[in-house]
Order: C-alpha cells, then sequence, then structure tokens
C-alpha cells in the first residue's frame, strides 16, 4: 500500500513540525558563513554578533551544535501569553495567536529552552493556553450542523486534534440530511 | 481583526516553490478527490534538489574545506533530504488516490486530465492488473451476468470506487473569496484568514484556484 491508514486523510504531528520548520525565525549565529543559496532561498551572511533570519529547522542545527542563540518570537514570552491566557478564559472566541504556535513553541523550547526568557512559565502558560482552548472547540461541537462551522483563530495542531471526530460527525450529519431526498426522490 | 494585524503575526512575504509544494501536499493529504497535478513545480524543485546535491557532492570532495564550509555542506544535505521528505509524501498520497480510484480514473476523461502522464499510464495499469486478478481468482467461475464489475445497482453503492466529496474538511481562507452556497442553502462568504469546517464539494472551486487551502 501506498500510504499507511493514518496517514491518508489527516497529517501527522511531526509532519506539521516538519511544515512549521519552513518559517523563519531570528537567531545571533556564534559562527560565520557567507550567504547560501538553499532550495527555499538565500540565507545569511552569518556574521557574529548580527542577528540574522533563517528558517527554524535552520537554527535548531546550529543550536544543537552550539553554533548560535535562537531568539525566541515576540510572541513566546511570559506577558503576552499570560494576556493571551486572560482574554482566552474571560472572552468566548479563540483569541489571536500565531497559526502554528504550537508546532514552533515545542521545537523552540525542546532544542534552546536556555535561550528563551522563563522557559518554565511559559510552558506552563502554553499548557493552560490549550487546555482553555480545547474546552471551547469541544463546546463548538455542540453548533455543528451538515453545512458549516466557522472556527476562526483555530491552530493547526488543534484542527489536527479535533479533525477525526468533527470530521466524522459532520459526514454523519451529511448522510441524516441526505437521507430524507433518497426515500422519496 | 480591530488589533490592525501585529507584525509578529507577519506571514513570509512571497511564497517560495517549497512552501506552495507543502500547500499542494496537505491539500492533497485533505482532499477526498484527486486534484491537479504540479507536474512543473514539482520538476523544478526535483532539478534543484539535484543541483543541490551535486554541489554538495563536489565540496565533499575537496579536501581543504574549512570549518564553515562544513556546516554549509551540512545545511544544504539536510535540507535536500527536507525537501524529498515533502516531494516523496506528496507522489505517496497522490498515488494512493490512483490506486485507489484507478477504475474510477479510467472511465473519466475528465479526471484523467488532472494526472500527468505516468500518473495516468500507473492507473491504467494498475486498474488492468486488479481487474484481471479478480476475473482469474473469482469471477471466471460466476454466471456471465455477474462478471461485471461496473455494475450500477439501485440502492447500493456503485462497484466503481469514487472520491466521496461530501466529506467534511478544514478550509483556510488565503485571501478574500467569492461566496460559496453551502448544503443548507445560505451563502459563505469567507474572508482571509478565516477557518471553516465544512463539505468539500463546498470549497472544490476555491482549493483548484488557490484561494483556499486545506489544514
Amino acid at each position: 500500500m501506498a500510504l499507511p491508514r493514518p496517514l491518508r486523510m489527516s497529517i501527522s504531528p511531526p509532519e506539521l513540525e516538519l511544515i512549521a520548520s519552513e518559517h523563519l525565525i531570528e537567531i545571533v549565529p556564534l559562527i560565520a558563513m557567507e550567504k547560501t543559496a538553499f532550495i527555499s532561498g538565500a540565507y545569511g551572511p552569518l556574521r557574529p554578533p548580527n542577528k540574522c533570519r533563517i528558517p527554524l529547522w535552520m537554527a535548531t542545527n546550529l543550536k544543537l551544535k552550539k553554533k548560535c542563540h535562537i531568539v525566541s518570537p515576540d510572541w513566546l514570552s511570559v506577558d503576552f501569553l499570560q494576556e493571551r491566557l486572560s482574554e482566552e478564559t474571560s472572552q468566548q472566541g479563540f483569541s489571536r495567536l500565531p497559526f502554528r504556535f504550537a508546532e514552533t513553541a515545542k521545537v523552540v523550547l525542546d532544542v534552546a529552552s536556555d535561550d528563551v526568557q522563563d522557559a518554565e512559565k511559559i510552558r506552563s502558560l502554553l499548557k493552560d493556553l490549550r487546555e482553555a482552548r480545547q474546552a471551547k472547540s469541544r463546546d463548538g461541537l455542540s453548533q455543528l450542523d451538515h453545512s458549516e462551522l466557522s472556527l476562526p483563530n483555530l491552530c493547526s495542531m488543534e484542527i489536527n486534534e479535533i479533525r477525526p471526530f468533527f470530521t466524522q460527525a459532520m459526514d454523519v450529519f451529511t448522510q441524516l440530511a441526505r437521507q430524507p431526498d433518497a426515500d422519496n426522490p | 481583526m480591530p488589533l490592525g494585524a501585529p507584525p509578529l503575526f507577519q506571514e513570509d512575504e512571497q511564497e517560495t516553490p517549497l512552501q506552495q509544494l507543502i500547500r499542494y501536499w496537505t491539500n492533497e493529504r485533505h482532499a477526498p478527490d484527486i486534484l491537479p497535478t504540479e507536474e512543473d513545480l514539482l520538476s523544478r524543485l526535483l532539478d534543484h534538489i539535484r543541483s543541490q546535491s551535486e554541489t554538495v557532492q563536489l565540496l565533499r570532495s575537496d579536501p581543504s574545506s574549512s570549518e564553515e564550509e562544513h556546516f554549509r555542506i551540512m545545511l544544504a544535505q539536510t535540507e535536500v533530504e527536507r525537501v524529498k521528505f515533502v516531494v516523496r509524501s506528496y507522489l505517496r498520497i497522490r498515488l494512493f488516490k490512483i490506486e485507489k480510484f484507478a477504475r474510477y480514473i479510467m472511465t473519466n476523461p475528465e479526471v484523467q486530465q488532472r494526472l500527468s502522464e505516468s500518473e495516468v499510464d500507473h492507473a491504467r495499469r494498475f486498474a488492468r492488473l486488479t481487474d484481471q486478478h479478480f476475473y482469474h481468482s473469482v469471477l471466471q467461475s460466476l454466471p456471465e451476468s455477474q462478471q461485471t464489475l461496473d455494475d450500477q445497482p439501485p440502492f447500493v453503492p456503485s462497484m466503481v470506487t469514487e472520491p466521496d466529496k461530501t466529506r467534511a474538511v478544514f478550509a483556510h481562507a488565503r485571501q478574500n473569496c467569492p461566496p460559496v452556497r453551502l448544503p443548507d442553502g445560505t451563502a459563505l462568504k469567507m474572508q482571509k484568514g478565516h477557518i471553516s469546517l465544512t463539505p468539500y464539494s463546498v470549497v472544490e472551486q476555491l482549493v483548484t484556484r488557490g484561494e483556499v487551502e486545506l489544514v
């Protein structure tokens, strides 16, 4: 078979991580490198201690070899996340976060927790955010029907999480809605 | 958004060919139907992979390379592997659909246009192989009236597997989209950034035109 079953209609979290790792992030290099052409574009030149924007996968690679510091994105800070969390718990809709924040945060915190201020606090905030948002998406299930459900500001990892259940539920609604026609054509 | 789109959410301005392929790959993964092939993009990326690998080989064989060179080689190689992974994943999901819908593809010239030449070829051979296999293992010993593989008897699903276009998908608007008609009769106008769970048939056109991506 060309594809294992779990990958036939969904995408796996490691694959999402791979996609998120194409996004650019700022680093402080510890080695010098000339501007180099890559398939996704030309990056560099790296000149310590000047900041530079490179794809996240490249940053992780260099970081693991201790050749750079990752500058954590503005949204990956205690202040910002705290603010979003209070918004999340006080308001109805989902608060605005970068579309691939969960993947990016995981990668950055995994390899560069020493470059992130208050990494522990951020981890627990991310967890709280996740739980608050999860509860909301579960509530959203009650509004599901056979035609459309708007989920503004939902993020890629969260979509992936609710996908199997939500799509199947909607498929059942679609079948139910179609039934009356089948009886009297 | 009243927030005036803070700069921290900036998208990377121009979509690179690799990002395009990633988008087509996730679209293909989520869409129940088989989407138009992106042969040109694919061959451009494959050329790029080839030339990049050649450069890496060349630099590697040079014994006098500095430490800086080593890093560049290592990064370039890592990227080549990443791009190869995306290319393979894209082809695999298409291959899976081609084999699943082989008979459907061979009976619909319109669908064949969405496939590349080698893909149509594969579908043809695959359909023929399975047909022959079914015939030799079972069908030849059945009465002639029951030997066909494309019956469409009433009240049961057709024997030819067709994509279920009513399957629900998550659609993410990449730009403001023209209104589309929902199954309950109302219209939906997706603004840029809007995310919706809706049957695939609703957003099919928008996906083909690239106005919406499946996430």
